[in-house]
């Protein structure tokens, strides 16, 4: 018996080239359907808390703007004071020169406010829709888009078209933007933080936010387009509509406060309840909350947002009155759009959210600045603006009057009347 | 009375559900590729540009009868005594007519296959020339085209890599 011969060493299989990629097997490579099988992966979460950092930077970033210059303002003015003084200049012209620091700062608030919040809403919207939004421009999470885009609509070419009534096409634009950056005057940036204290503040915003719908309704006419001019009337209709509750719901607030005058209206919301509550208005119970909700789905219906977007309606009039606008034009209408988000968020805040109120009454919450809790609120606030409006499907245009005439408003009477009982019986 | 209330209290609720489920889609992360930069890998009976191995491949012309499209030819090597071999002197396809239907994949009768889709779905086509891809011996897999204006063979401009080659069937 011989030895079994030893089996022949089998010769090492020919690595697979064809398969490989970056050393990684083609078997080990995982498939689409693996990709998806896991939403919640760590890369994911990784990049949500990034995008988390950037908001709050750009609260931070946004709010340093208006804070950390406010610091200096007296010191400003007691300077420019001394120096007309000792060269014999007249204080008017002091105060005039103040006046137009605090437009330009108010003003940049809202130039700055139109690239960071078209940002932020795209990235919202992306990411409500399952997608990323912009990525590429600046670098971290396509923070330049903004500024790409006004780039282009910079050198867009400005089109007038034949049939439109050229001044008042021109016009329009102006007259939708100026009054809405009138409107910021006497908005509280935080405590006492304001570029003009207005007795009667309350109703300065509101009078002046209402003359914008004359620009719209201009802009709908001069277009020479009837899907302009029918944008511009249904934009009339219901801006003119939702004006009446949204300043009814402001009643009861100002009742509680007993002045227009928003920094009093902010002051009266400090203070809190059983030391921890803050005794903001929109705590106060059923009125407060029925005049935060009115409040908001009529600033929302004022601003033209999606549930109530039907002066644009891109899918029944190809845009509303800013068809036949191109370039900076067309900007002029979205800037003011989105100025006047601002200005409602900032409302709200004042209102309802106790302005540059702490939200609790301990150490390091109070020693927040009051600007930073006010740009917080408001932030937030305007984070519900787009939240709703990437919700909600738009509605039609009876659906709208309906809601406006026969529920919001008798609602916001009915408030009025209870917050009458509430000073009569419980505020005194 | 009633009804009103519940009706108000209904699509208020409608409406706060509505708003949770946007909430928690806006906290997912999103299922979309950044497509340059990230690249989906396709499913392994993916059919992508066509490949080829001339080494493998014994000439048997089935491939060229199976194409509907017709877009396949080739040239069987001669050896130095004047007779025919089992190789090809050339073999190409046109991309302009190819429809990627895998039929020439189905019917080449070698192990493993000599012809075969291959999971490559960036091909891009800069001139006509470059449409028809010429194979011959000791070219790579992806081929070269011939370049008219130039009389040579160059390698595929449009398809920059072939990021993905399956394992070839048997």
């Amino acid at each position: 018996m011989t030895a079994p011969k030893p089996a022949p060493a089998k010769a090492p299989l020919p690595e697979p080239v064809l398969n490989r990629k970056n050393g990684i097997l083609m078997a080990d490579r995982r498939w689409p359907t693996d990709q998806w099988a896991h939403p919640w992966s760590l890369p994911g979460y990784r990049n949500g808390a990034l995008m988390l950092a950037g908001i709050i930077l750009g609260i931070l970033g946004g709010g340093a703007l208006i804070g950390e210059l406010s610091k200096w303002g007296d010191k400003l003015y007691a300077l420019m004071a001394a120096f007309a003084t000792a060269k014999g200049i007249s204080t008017v012209a002091v105060d005039a020169v103040w006046v137009a620091i605090k437009v330009l700062i108010v003003l940049h608030v809202i130039l700055v406010n139109g690239l960071w919040s078209i940002w932020w809403e795209r990235k919202i919207s992306a990411h409500i829709q399952s997608r990323v939004g912009p990525t590429y421009a600046g670098g971290f999470h396509g923070w330049a888009q903004t500024i790409c885009d006004g780039i282009k609509l910079f050198l867009k070419e400005d089109i007038t078209p034949a049939a439109a009534d050229h001044w008042v096409h021109a016009l329009a634009p102006a007259i939708v933007i100026a009054p809405c950056i009138a409107a910021f005057a006497p908005v509280l940036f935080g405590t006492d933080l304001a570029a003009a204290r207005l007795d009667v503040g309350t109703l300065y915003v509101f009078a002046f936010a209402g003359i914008s719908v004359i620009g719209v309704v201009m802009a709908g006419w001069a277009s020479g387009n009837k899907y302009s001019l029918l944008g511009g009337l249904r934009a009339a209709a219901q801006i003119v509509s939702y004006e009446l509750p949204r300043g009814f719901s402001v009643v009861p607030v100002i009742m509680f406060a007993g002045s227009l005058d928003l920094s009093v209206i902010a002051d009266a919301q400090s203070g809190y309840w059983w030391g921890v509550a803050p005794r903001w208005f929109v705590f106060y119970p059923v009125v407060g909350q029925v005049a935060f909700l009115i409040f908001l789905i009529a600033s929302i219906a004022e601003t033209n947002r999606t549930p109530f977007d039907i002066p644009e309606a891109e899918s029944e009039l190809v845009g509303g009155f800013h068809t036949e606008y191109s370039g900076m034009k067309w900007s002029v209408f979205f800037l003011a759009e989105y100025a006047y988000v601002l200005l409602a968020s900032f409302l709200l805040a004042t209102f309802f959210l106790g302005g540059g109120g702490s939200p609790l009454p301990w150490a390091p919450f109070t020693l927040v600045p009051s600007w930073i809790w006010m740009l917080s609120k408001a932030m937030f606030m305007m984070f519900v603006f787009l939240w709703v409006r990437w919700t909600l499907p738009r509605l039609r245009v009876d659906q709208l009057m309906d809601f406006n005439w026969k529920f919001l408003l008798p609602w916001s009477f009915a408030n009025i009347a209870v917050a009458g009982l509430y000073l009569a019986f419980w505020l005194k | 009375m009633i009804g009103y209330f519940s009706k108000v209290y209904k699509v208020a609720a409608a409406l706060v559900t509505g708003h949770l489920i946007t909430l928690k889609y806006m906290l997912k992360p999103s299922i979309t590729i950044h497509y340059p930069t990230e690249k989906l890998t396709p499913y392994e009976r993916f059919r992508g540009a066509l490949t080829f191995d001339a080494a493998t491949c014994i000439s048997c012309s089935m491939c060229v009868k199976a194409c509907p499209s017709n877009c396949i030819a080739l040239e069987n090597a001669v050896s130095e005594a004047g007779k025919k071999v089992a190789k090809v002197a050339w073999y190409s396809i046109d991309f302009g007519k190819c429809n990627f239907c895998r039929l020439c994949e189905e019917s080449c009768p070698t192990k493993p296959k000599s012809v075969w889709h291959s999971l490559d779905y960036e091909v891009v086509f800069a001139s006509r020339d470059e449409m028809v891809r010429c194979w011959k011996k000791d070219f790579p897999f992806i081929g070269k085209y011939f370049d008219r204006r130039t009389q040579d063979f160059k390698d595929p401009e449009g398809q920059v890599c072939i990021h993905e080659v399956p394992p070839r069937r048997s």
